[in-house]
């Protein structure tokens, strides 16, 4: 009687040791993927810029300063490594390109031009999936968290060397306030 | 995270699909045997051998091509196209939000505010809406009623709603074949076949009694309360009510749809006007209600 009862007990504790191992393991992954995610995304937004830029350049001959500064955010993009920089220079990009679609206002011709409505709608698309990515992101990270700070998740988080993780943070320039100039 | 704290409600959808699906096929299986019974006389066993594999069959077949049946039921098509650019895109957001893979976009034509979620599973899903709802509501407005489908996709209420749209409407199909077929045979049926009128008619009736009481019954288990949960995780993927709300404010104003009833639990909001008992969904201001206060 007592054997099995010994049996019974080795085999619950293992499971529970194999349980917690492959929560951490999912959760990991997921984080992971979702960070990939974000980066794909990124990527699909410097992949759209050279044909933005080629669409609006016939209008826009005056405004070469803008363009110039979104030619230089998609370099920046491009080169950035690690998600934390990817982001930011993403951001950056993005409040680029925010100045080329609030200048294309006063560009009749050009807000008529189908090739430049279609990547405008793209590229607000992919502003939205960013976000999207990243608050998947960052909820991943929180049950992660959870899982790793409360008991017994602690426990096994220390057996196995689960350590917590950073939230992604939203860089600074994109929090900042951007400036209107009369 | 989504996934983790639904988990109940995922597990009670997939015990449940099965509980339906078992149950179905005992209803067929015990049908083929009726059937067998009162006509067979020497075809007996010929027709069991013929009726069993095709009751499994269709259970089967019900099972793994749900969502076509209920795609070509209502007559849907595939979303193809420029025109069809932001119904994706918000798709492809609300899919990285909840961590879902993309599911097949359909769309059908009618007027309507509606829409639907289909499949077997998060991997074979699909959504559809309709062309009234793409026109008809802002660009957050649809994004709600399409985080409320992936919400339905996550939580397996597709598996079980579709499933039950299938079968349950399959038996509906058989009840009225049978009566039907009872009114023929008392046209031109002789005295000698009286025998087995009888145990047709006895088979016609009950089934008559009993399709409605497991449509009831079904209509039931999917209850309102899916909904309700659907809506609130739709507003945790976007952190935000104010796009279903906006939605389910326009479809209070549609006029309702003409679908097959048994199709009718799969949408948004009901597109049949049925009674208060009988309901699929809870009303849209009561939904609204909730909504307002998250």
């Amino acid at each position: 009687m007592i054997t099995w009862i010994l049996i019974v007990a080795v085999i619950i504790v293992a499971a529970t040791f194999l349980i917690y191992y492959n929560r951490f393991v999912a959760l990991s992954h997921q984080i992971d993927n979702s960070l990939a995610q974000i980066s794909v995304q990124l990527k699909k937004r410097s992949d759209l810029i050279p044909s933005l830029l080629a669409s609006v350049k016939g209008y826009m001959k005056h405004e070469k300063k803008i363009i110039t500064e979104v030619t230089n955010a998609r370099k920046a993009l491009m080169s950035a490594k690690g998600v934390e920089k990817k982001m930011k220079a993403g951001n950056k990009l993005q409040s680029a390109l925010k100045s080329i679609f609030a200048i294309a206002e006063g560009y009749p011709d050009l807000k008529a031009n189908q090739n430049f409505l279609q990547l405008q709608q793209e590229l607000s698309a992919i502003e939205d999936k960013v976000a999207y990515a990243r608050q998947y992101y960052n909820d991943g990270i929180m049950s992660y968290n959870v899982m790793t700070h409360k008991i017994p998740g602690l426990w096994f988080a220390s057996i196995y060397g689960f350590k917590p993780k950073e939230y992604l943070k939203i860089p600074e320039a994109a929090k900042a306030v951007p400036k209107i100039k009369f | 995270m989504n996934r983790l704290s639904f988990h109940d409600e995922i597990k009670r959808n997939k015990i449940s699909s099965y509980l339906l699906i078992g149950i179905i096929l005992f209803v067929l299986l015990i049908l083929t045997y009726a059937i067998a019974f009162s006509l067979g006389g020497d075809y007996f066993f010929l027709i069991l051998i013929i009726g069993i594999p095709i009751s499994i069959a269709y259970v089967l077949i019900g099972f793994y091509k749900s969502a076509d049946i209920a795609i070509k039921s209502v007559n849907a098509k595939l979303a193809i196209g420029p025109q069809y650019r932001q119904y994706h895109n918000l798709v492809e957001g609300l899919c990285l939000a909840s961590g879902l893979p993309k599911p097949k976009l359909y769309i059908m034509q009618n007027q309507q505010i509606n829409a639907f979620a289909s499949g077997r599973d998060p991997q074979h899903a699909i959504i559809c809406v309709t062309t009234g709802a793409l026109e008809k509501l802002s660009k957050q407005e649809l994004e709600g009623v399409l985080s409320h489908e992936l919400s339905h996709i996550t939580n397996y209420d597709i598996r079980f709603m579709t499933l039950t749209a299938v079968l349950v409407g399959m038996i509906a199909i058989i009840s009225q074949l049978f009566l039907r077929s009872l009114f023929w045979s008392s046209i031109t049926g002789g005295r000698s076949r009286e025998n087995n009128n009888v145990i047709l008619m006895i088979i016609g009736i009950a089934l008559a009694i009993l399709a409605p009481i497991i449509v009831a019954l079904v209509q039931l288990a999917i209850s309102r309360k899916r909904e309700y949960a659907a809506d609130s995780s739709a507003v945790k993927f976007m952190r935000t009510p104010t796009g279903l709300i906006g939605a389910l404010t326009k479809i209070k104003n549609n006029t309702p749809m003409k679908v097959s009833g048994a199709v009718a639990p799969l949408f948004l909001a009901k597109p049949t006007k049925q009674k208060e008992w009988f309901m699929t969904h809870p009303p849209l201001s009561k939904r609204i209600a909730r909504l307002e206060r998250m």
